[in-house]
């Protein structure tokens, strides 16, 4: 009976030696055959580490009573916890800078995130393919102006002496300085950043739109459909997966709007609502005396805020859709 | 009645090429047509002009006594079957079969019998509430198939609804659709480039090449009376053997072809036909169906290149000369040894020769002069 025991135990023990250095053999097999692919992509992720990744350990100084000049590890390090953090909780600009920040990016997602798809949709549905094509080359092209050119352009529209504020004068109306109102800061801005990328934005949706097999827009014409009603139940549910994306993407970047446009058009008259988290940033960690420590603990509160969103957002759409980042 | 009648339609693109001539067809009340050809022919786009997919750029279409050359395709009362099913992916079977109803504002009720009465016959209730991309390509296009079932359209069109499938589940689909044919009973308009397709499903056959039609006819006649060396060739599988370089004589009286030297005396309705056609003596292109030769006897010879036994039968490519010859010879009462590298001596019946004109390519029989240049070839029928 022993030896009759004893033998399956021997040949599972063999199994077990056997399949070590099988499993071995197959994973060097495939790091041999994706040598190439690794070498290829090796620059990439070095790059990644060195630019995206290294610099993470930079937001330790918000944990620090930190001076420019300071080491971040030394045996001087003054470790300060969360007092950078609740300094700007207390800080007389925290509801401001929040309200200012939060609504310049919610009116702007209001307005810029519909926008593309709206545009993509339309230009998908010109029968005119040429005029499609022109069309799309017109609506990208601001893209790529500079936005020190864009302010510059809004200056020359709607500047005192600017050609809106001529227009105007022309037709017996008084002379309006936008820069200096704060209730003309927000729509400027939102609305110039819109006209800037809706194109841009949109070349992702026509993307897209070019995979919805046509036999399904001719089954929907058969069925009856018109061309609107072809755009709700051919276009709209092919780019879903793309919008729910997208979405999730840009409520995880809703608070992080950047600080250069903003502190362009920033005025002394519209400082009350052009002030975001971004541009103060900018302001205590890099001008004047600079109190980066402080400075780096709002920023990483900012980017805290982002992440959060983003989580949620993606929790929200892989419950209620079928697509999420992961 | 649901008559589909195309006059002389005519498809031009706007880069000026044209891919459909002066198509002449009448489709009959609840008949089956099956348009059939090589990729290019202008099947497909005869199909779609038809749909209202297409613009018409010349001739016109009747459907019912309507001319609805500039009717939009909803209103034509018409529905189609593509090719990759075209089903919506984000609806659910259910909705899928439902959706042309809801744009007509039919009462959900009503919806809800029609969608479920097609399920039923369709044999896709199981799958009323699944997406399409949760069904087998056999279930998907039986979905499409019931998207149009569920409109009770006049006619009934097709662009072929089986390419996707595999080989077996073609067969299976194929014979629901004859099975469905019966139930639904209405004209259908069925494009395909598989010949198998084409004369197991189609009541006549249309046989385009190049936008133009080549014959109109029954499975039976487009087999047996090929107006044309296409025609012949494109039908019947395997494809008919042709033997150029033979001649047609007339010795005694009598309208003799010669194949590779060996003369066969035409039976008596070939006589007759050719006399009537008043052909003379010509260089002939001969054509034998591959089932319509017998080995063993006979004068030809040809050497076994490639000997497949196939259980019932043997498919055997053999050398006659410079002609590659193909043979389907029964294997029961065989007795003539087949094996590769044999030579053979093969014959056929006279009757069974079909006569191209070496210069035209037409059939010396069956080639119609005046409804070909009706652009609609048929067969030429005779009264003897």
């Amino acid at each position: 009976m022993e030896a009759v025991k004893s033998t399956p135990k021997a040949s599972n023990s063999g199994k077990k030696n056997q399949n070590g250095p099988a499993l071995e053999n197959k994973k060097l097999k495939a790091l041999r055959e994706n040598a190439p692919f690794l070498v290829m992509i090796f620059p990439a992720v070095l790059v990644v580490f060195l630019f995206n990744y290294m610099p993470i350990y930079g937001v330790l100084i918000a944990f620090q009573d930190f001076m420019p000049g300071d080491k971040i590890f030394s045996p001087d390090t003054i470790w300060v916890g969360l007092d950078n953090f609740k300094r700007f909780f207390s800080d007389p600009q925290f509801w401001p800078l929040m309200k200012n920040t939060f609504l310049i990016c919610i009116y702007g997602f209001i307005i810029g995130f519909p926008l593309p798809i709206l545009v993509s949709l339309m230009l998908n549905a010109l029968k005119g393919k040429k005029t499609a094509k022109f069309l799309q080359t017109i609506f990208t092209a601001p893209h790529f102006i500079s936005l020190v050119v864009l302010v510059g352009m809004l200056t020359l529209f709607f500047g005192r002496y600017g050609l809106v504020n001529n227009i105007v004068e022309h037709a017996g109306g008084e002379r309006y300085s936008y820069f200096l109102e704060s209730s003309a800061f927000r729509p400027m801005y939102i609305l110039s950043s819109n006209w800037q990328d809706f194109g841009w934005s949109a070349v992702i949706y026509i993307a897209a739109l070019s995979n919805v097999d046509p036999q399904q827009h001719e089954a929907a014409i058969l069925d009856g459909a018109t061309r609107f009603q072809r755009v709700i139940h051919v276009d709209l549910p092919a780019i879903m997966p793309m919008i729910s994306v997208m979405l999730i993407m840009s409520i995880g970047g809703l608070m992080g709007v950047g600080y250069e446009k903003a502190l362009l058009m920033q005025t002394d008259g519209n400082l009350a609502v052009s002030e975001l988290i971004s541009t103060y940033v900018y302001k205590r960690g890099l001008t004047g005396v600079p109190d980066q420590a402080y400075a780096t603990a709002i920023g990483l509160f900012n980017s805290i805020i982002n992440v959060i969103l983003l989580v949620i957002a993606n929790t929200t759409s892989k419950r209620f859709s079928e697509n999420s980042l992961w | 009645m649901s008559e589909v009648i195309l006059k002389g339609l005519k498809k031009v693109y706007d880069n000026k090429v044209t891919a459909v001539h002066d198509v002449n067809l009448h489709i009959a009340d609840k008949e089956f047509i099956v348009l059939v050809g090589p990729s290019g022919c202008g099947k497909s786009t005869t199909l779609r002009m038809v749909a209202g997919l297409e613009e018409i750029s010349d001739g016109e279409l009747y459907i019912d006594d309507r001319l609805v050359n500039d009717v939009a395709p909803k209103d034509r009362d018409i529905a189609m079957v593509f090719q990759n099913y075209a089903l919506y992916p984000h609806k659910t079977v259910y909705d899928n079969l439902a959706f042309a109803l809801k744009l007509r504002k039919t009462p959900k009720d009503v919806i809800d019998k029609k969608v479920r009465e097609v399920a039923e016959i369709l044999d896709i209730t199981q799958y009323l509430e699944r997406k399409p991309k949760a069904l087998s390509g056999g279930q998907r296009q039986r979905v499409a198939i019931g998207r149009a079932m569920v409109r009770d359209p006049k006619v009934f069109l097709m662009d072929e609804p089986l390419s996707n499938l595999d080989a077996k589940l073609r067969n299976q689909m194929r014979a629901e659709i004859i099975k469905l044919r019966s139930r639904i009973n209405t004209t259908f308009m069925y494009v395909t480039h598989d010949q198998t397709e084409a004369m197991t499903l189609g009541d006549r056959i249309v046989i385009m090449k190049d936008g133009y039609v080549n014959q109109i006819g029954t499975p039976q006649e487009v087999f047996n009376k090929p107006v044309n060396l296409f025609v012949a060739g494109f039908i019947g599988m395997p494809v008919m053997n042709f033997f150029d370089n033979c001649k047609l004589l007339k010795e005694d009286g009598k309208y003799v072809a010669e194949i590779r030297g060996v003369k066969f005396v035409l039976d008596e309705f070939q006589q007759k036909a050719l006399t009537q056609n008043k052909v003379e003596p010509c260089d002939i292109i001969a054509g034998i169906r591959p089932q319509h030769v017998t080995v063993g006897q006979g004068e030809l010879t040809a050497k076994i290149e490639v000997s497949e036994m196939m259980g019932s039968e043997y498919n055997i490519h053999a050398n006659c000369g410079t002609d590659e010859v193909v043979m389907l010879i029964p294997t029961v009462d065989l007795e003539t040894d087949v094996s590769m590298g044999k030579t053979v001596n093969f014959t056929t019946r006279p009757k069974l020769i079909q006569l191209f004109d070496k210069k035209t390519g037409n059939n010396l029989i069956w080639y119609d002069a005046e409804s070909s240049e009706a652009n609609a070839p048929v067969c030429k029928s005779y009264d003897f």
